[in-house]
């Protein structure tokens, strides 16, 4: 093929000399520098093609050789690791190397043109195989089977929509969005606010404190959890610190997770995300805080605005932004919320959450049509809120 | 001049993709799978063949792990492979995902033949006449258990399923689960006798109630596995009120899961679990206890509960102090029969089913001749909580009167049955029966948990 092309480039490089050429037609000829920067290089052009072939050709076999003769790197997988991050980086660095080769013995405006696609095609090109076709692959799968050889229309819809156990999900999930975020955001704010006007050390060490949950994966913090809301019965010691409280003040032992009335289970567990997210939460919003100009708050005390006056009229409008952003990165996080359920109750006593259905779906009950199912409408339902993210953040980009 | 340097460019650019083209990629040295050689081998794995390296993956973890590996221990020397065990509790769920995704280990140990024939209707899993005897296996196996790995369906035409009639995997661990523990000493000092018949066991029950203890220690919660005792409690009452017949039509459906025989076992088990005083702590206490701690208040003094019905397994749930004495601590009777009779009743079974994911590995083949051989477990069975499948295993490598008690029960039972949950379709077996078991605990009624489990069981 690059012979066909370095063929072609010679026969239609019939207009030697012309001094502004249309990019297509002009080849100006020359092997080496030319004095015309908008002439095509076909010296470049080949030089960037082989070498990105024999990149490629090279890196994907030293991955193979990983696999299928170990001896070679002594069997070692430490060396292999050490050797496939060398082949790995190296290989990056020379695939766009070449590839910029080629780009640049393009001429000159259609090189230019293509010069930022090139780079971003392989990104792309992840992002087709690693989002996209899933993407893609799981909606048609929906339409399927329970193990994906036959069509068979809306029927999984219609038994996901109609079963308790989703419209339970749907509506936890709702409680979820409702609760969750509003709540990360207004302790964050208010841990912001208040740590502002700490002391520096003050205000360093409680917002250290505060994020340190985020340090924690969502597994170990419900674990945790789980310890805090341990059941024992009256005759025996209370290990659950939240029992033990509750004892302490008179009461009988409560199994808190088990507690569906008002679905004060559902809501324990949300306690969890609360106090992983805070930490996120009051990070962004501090630096927010700090970026209100300080005349605009001056001017409002010279006004005789008071304190809480200044603060909802002034600072939150300016912050309005960033509350908007952290909202929005928690409602995300609370949609594909699965882990917290996963540990505590597996969705037992009306705590189940669409991702965690779609999970006992697909590996417990192997629905994989139906969990597809699941999953196309928890993507529906985080569509909208991900356009919504999009155009808020183009909009603040204008602003600035 | 021009034209020909970039003719002689272009041509050593064709040579050299032409080069490359032609030298290709490097092929997989054991990408053979079966070839010639018949049946063999067909199901593979992405591991190394040959390369004495063999990986299990499979549930037992802390203790269960450590006397696992004690076990392996001689082999591994002789034969100089190097097993690799990883433990998963969530492995039902994670094999699945392992296999879907091409990685699936050597020899993975499945708790229930559900998710085994599973898979193996998919074609992942080796079966095993093409590596055991079969014929000797099943003279020294306990009868009963071959047949649980058998794939159904028939194997010849277009919807015939592939691999039909053969069997996928051999037990390499027998669990006894038609025990009943108490605590010794103070089930003695109180003149108790060992009842026969479920009469019987009702009648000790009222009598314990009177002195103020609470006849049954009970506990349910495995995360997310909670409700499987209760499951196996279920069980027990269908094949004792109506035998093994019944109950294989139970577990294979023949008969609906809401059939009044079932229903009328959930209610006589709502005797004793639904039933005020008659469970330590309530229910509340039995969703929220570790299924390892439910014995823990039987061992204080006075006792708080008497009895727990639980697998062979218990023993290795005891308190470390029990563990130490058993013999003198801990008592154990066969779950009693409806009425009297000389033949000992029909106890449920379990065991854990060796399945082969890599029929081309020589090493992995070998262990799993090993693991399903009646020589495999010796220093398991002394470390305690582990009895051999095979009839015909040497009883004096069980470490105490106890373990030799519930391996005798096991082998001279007039009937084996497969634990019902492990048999049934993972979606309900693993799935509705545990959750629809905690519903009713908690207060939803027989008919309406048997009638939405039935209604969950795949078509």
């Amino acid at each position: 093929m690059t012979a066909g092309t370095g063929n072609t480039v010679d026969v239609e490089g019939a207009a030697p000399g012309e001094p502004l050429p249309p990019e297509d037609e002009t080849l100006n000829g020359g092997a080496g520098p030319s004095a015309d920067p908008d002439a095509a290089n076909p010296t470049k052009i080949l030089v960037g093609l082989v070498g990105m072939v024999v990149v490629g050709w090279f890196v994907a076999n030293a991955s193979l050789s990983f696999a299928y003769y170990p001896e070679w790197f002594a069997n070692s997988k430490i060396l292999i690791g050490l050797v496939a991050l060398a082949v790995g980086v190296g290989g990056a660095y020379f695939f766009f190397y070449f590839l910029n080769m080629l780009v640049e013995g393009l001429p000159g405006r259609l090189s230019r043109g293509l010069m930022p696609y090139a780079f971003l095609a392989p990104g792309y090109g992840l992002i087709a195989l690693m989002l996209l076709y899933p993407a893609i692959q799981t909606i048609n799968y929906s339409f399927a089977n329970a193990d994906a050889t036959e069509y068979v229309g809306l029927d999984n819809y219609r038994e996901v929509l109609g079963s308790d156990a989703f419209q339970s999900a749907i509506l936890n999930n709702i409680l979820w969005l409702i609760i969750v975020p509003a709540v990360t955001v207004l302790f964050g704010v208010i841990v912001a606010v208040l740590a502002d006007k700490l002391s520096t050390t003050g205000e360093k060490a409680s917002k250290s404190i505060i994020f340190l949950p985020m340090a924690i994966s969502f597994v170990g913090a419900s674990t945790i959890w789980l310890l805090v809301y341990q059941f024992d019965p009256a005759n025996e010691d209370a290990t659950g610190l939240l029992n033990a409280i509750w004892r302490g003040l008179g009461g009988d032992p409560q199994s808190w997770l088990q507690h569906s009335g008002v679905r004060l289970n559902s809501i324990l567990m949300m306690v969890i995300l609360i106090w992983l997210q805070v930490g996120f939460a009051m990070i962004l919003l501090s630096s927010a805080i700090k970026g209100v100009p300080e005349d605009t708050l001056e001017a409002a005390r010279i006004d005789g605005a008071s304190e809480l006056q200044i603060f909802f009229r002034v600072v939150i409008p300016q912050i309005k932004g960033t509350i908007i952003t952290v909202f929005i990165t928690v409602v995300i996080l609370v949609l594909k919320v699965f882990d917290i359920v996963y540990v505590l109750t597996d969705g037992r006593d009306k705590t189940q959450v669409i991702a965690n259905l779609f999970f006992a779906k697909l590996f417990r009950d192997s629905q994989s049509g139906q969990a597809s199912a699941i999953v196309v409408i928890l993507l529906i339902a985080v569509t909208p809120v991900l356009i919504y993210q999009v155009r808020h953040f183009r909009k603040e980009e204008l602003g600035r | 001049m021009a034209d020909s340097n970039r003719r002689r460019l272009a041509a050593i650019g064709a040579m050299a993709l032409a080069a490359v083209a032609l030298s290709g990629c490097l092929q997989d040295p054991d990408a053979s799978g079966g070839g010639g050689s018949g049946t063999a081998g067909f199901a593979d794995n992405s591991s190394t063949d040959g390369d004495n390296k063999v990986t299990i993956l499979g549930a037992y973890g802390g203790d269960e792990k450590a006397n696992f590996e004690k076990a392996l221990a001689p082999f591994e020397k002789e034969s100089g492979i190097d097993i690799e065990y990883t433990e998963d509790t969530d492995f039902t769920t994670t094999i699945k995902t392992r296999v879907a995704a091409g990685d699936a280990p050597d020899i993975g140990f499945f708790p229930q033949p559900g998710g085994l024939l599973e898979l193996a209707a998919q074609g992942d899993i080796q079966p095993i006449d093409t590596f055991l005897d079969i014929g000797t296996l099943d003279k020294t196996l306990v009868p009963g258990l071959l047949d649980s790995v058998r794939l159904s369906g028939d194997p010849s035409g277009d919807d015939g399923v592939e691999g039909a009639g053969r069997m996928y995997g051999a037990p390499m661990r027998l669990a006894n689960k038609s025990l009943i523990w108490y605590p010794k000493k103070a089930f003695e000092a109180a003149g108790y006798q060992v009842p026969k018949t479920l009469d019987q066991l009702y009648a000790l029950m009222d009598q314990i109630k009177q002195t103020g203890i609470t006849p049954w220690c009970m506990a349910w919660n495995a995360d997310q596995a909670t409700g499987w005792v209760g499951t196996d409690w279920i069980e027990q009452f269908v094949l004792t009120l109506n035998g093994p017949d019944v109950y294989n039509e139970w577990t294979s459906h023949a008969i609906p899961f809401n059939d009044p025989q079932i229903v009328s076992a959930f209610d006589e088990f709502g005797k004793i679990a639904k039933t005020d005083g008659e469970v330590y702590g309530g229910a509340q206490t039995v969703v929220n206890t570790q299924v390892a701690e439910s014995m823990v208040p039987a061992f204080k003094n006075p006792p708080q509960c008497m009895f727990e019905r639980q697998g062979s397994f218990e023993i290795s749930f005891l308190p470390a102090d029990i563990q130490a004495d058993l013999d003198n601590e801990v008592g154990v009777f066969p779950f009693p029969g409806k009425e009297e009779s000389a033949e000992a009743p029909a106890i449920l079974g379990g065991a854990d089913l060796a399945a082969l994911f890599n029929g081309n590995d020589p090493d992995a083949i070998k262990v799993m001749q090993f693991l399903t051989s009646d020589k495999f477990g010796a220093e398991w069975a002394q470390a305690g909580g582990w009895l051999s499948p095979h009839k015909t295993f040497d009883a004096s490598n069980y470490p105490n009167q106890t373990t030799k008690d519930i391996a005798d029960a096991a082998t001279n039972a007039s009937a084996v049955v497969f634990d019902g949950s492990d048999v049934m379709p993972k979606e309900v077996g693993s799935g509705t029966f545990w959750t629809g078991m905690v519903d009713w605990i908690q207060g939803q009624s027989s008919q309406d948990t048997t009638a939405a489990i039935e209604a969950s069981w795949p078509k």
